[in-house]
């Protein structure tokens, strides 16, 4: 029961990132103009090869919608 | 050199105990502290950096519990939910958390990191309203399992705040 979220398979990160944009989204407004701009985090990898960048692919752990 | 001695041991025997051991007696041995030292950070921001603070309340995955000085070190996980840091007796600071870990360590000082953490006057009551009608209809629709699962997270911190305003106001 405690962890409902678990057996869904979502990860301790997923959930932590879920808590935290619910809670951005919860303040007034000119809060959370500036707390939102936190939640665009993203990552992306290119793989070198013989001094030449491969294929930029984007990594989609943190999902943000 | 003779007369010397003679003075010291005079004043030595004088009280009828060796000066030395009337001397060292520890006045700062380490009395049980009362404070408990707060660090208080999140990714962006430090709220708290080794301020010293009477008590801790806050609500973790096993319970509600308060922080006094001296408390058995612990991990506990952070629910979202209130965190009541009483500074001294006039002073109370309150902040929701979105989750994260309390360290309670050894010697009377106390970790918390959070991802995100706000005083309750930041929040807007419409906002958390309509979130919730919003995470509770996604949670009870025929959404896919794990749409519903993020849904009823929602759900609960939108929960959560609602309780902790209604409880402030």
């Amino acid at each position: 029961m405690a962890f409902a979220w678990k057996t869904a398979g979502i990860s301790y990160l997923q959930y932590a990132q879920i808590c935290a944009r619910a809670v951005r989204n919860a303040l007034k407004e000119e809060q959370r103009v500036i707390a939102q701009r936190r939640d665009e985090q993203g990552l992306k990898f290119a793989k070198w090869e013989a001094g030449k960048q491969g294929e930029v692919k984007n990594v989609e752990f943190l999902r943000s919608e | 050199m003779n007369i010397l001695a003679r003075t010291v041991r005079a004043a030595t025997f004088a009280s009828g105990k060796p000066l030395a051991s009337v001397r060292f007696y520890a006045q700062e041995a380490t009395a049980p502290s009362n404070i408990l030292r707060l660090n208080f950070a999140l990714p962006h921001q430090t709220l708290y950096r080794n301020v010293d603070v009477q008590q801790v309340n806050l609500s973790s995955t096993s319970g509600d519990m308060g922080i006094l000085a001296n408390h058995v070190p612990s991990i506990e996980q952070l629910r979202p939910g209130v965190i009541e840091i009483i500074e001294n007796p006039n002073t109370t600071q309150k902040y929701f958390v979105s989750g994260g870990f309390a360290i309670v360590h050894p010697n009377s000082s106390l970790d918390i990191n959070a991802i995100e953490a706000f005083s309750l006057d930041d929040f807007s009551i419409e906002s958390i309203k309509t979130n919730l009608a919003e995470a509770q209809r996604i949670a009870a629709s025929s959404a896919s399992e794990e749409e519903k699962a993020v849904a009823s997270i929602e759900a609960e911190v939108y929960e959560n705040l609602q309780k902790a305003l209604t409880k402030s106001a």
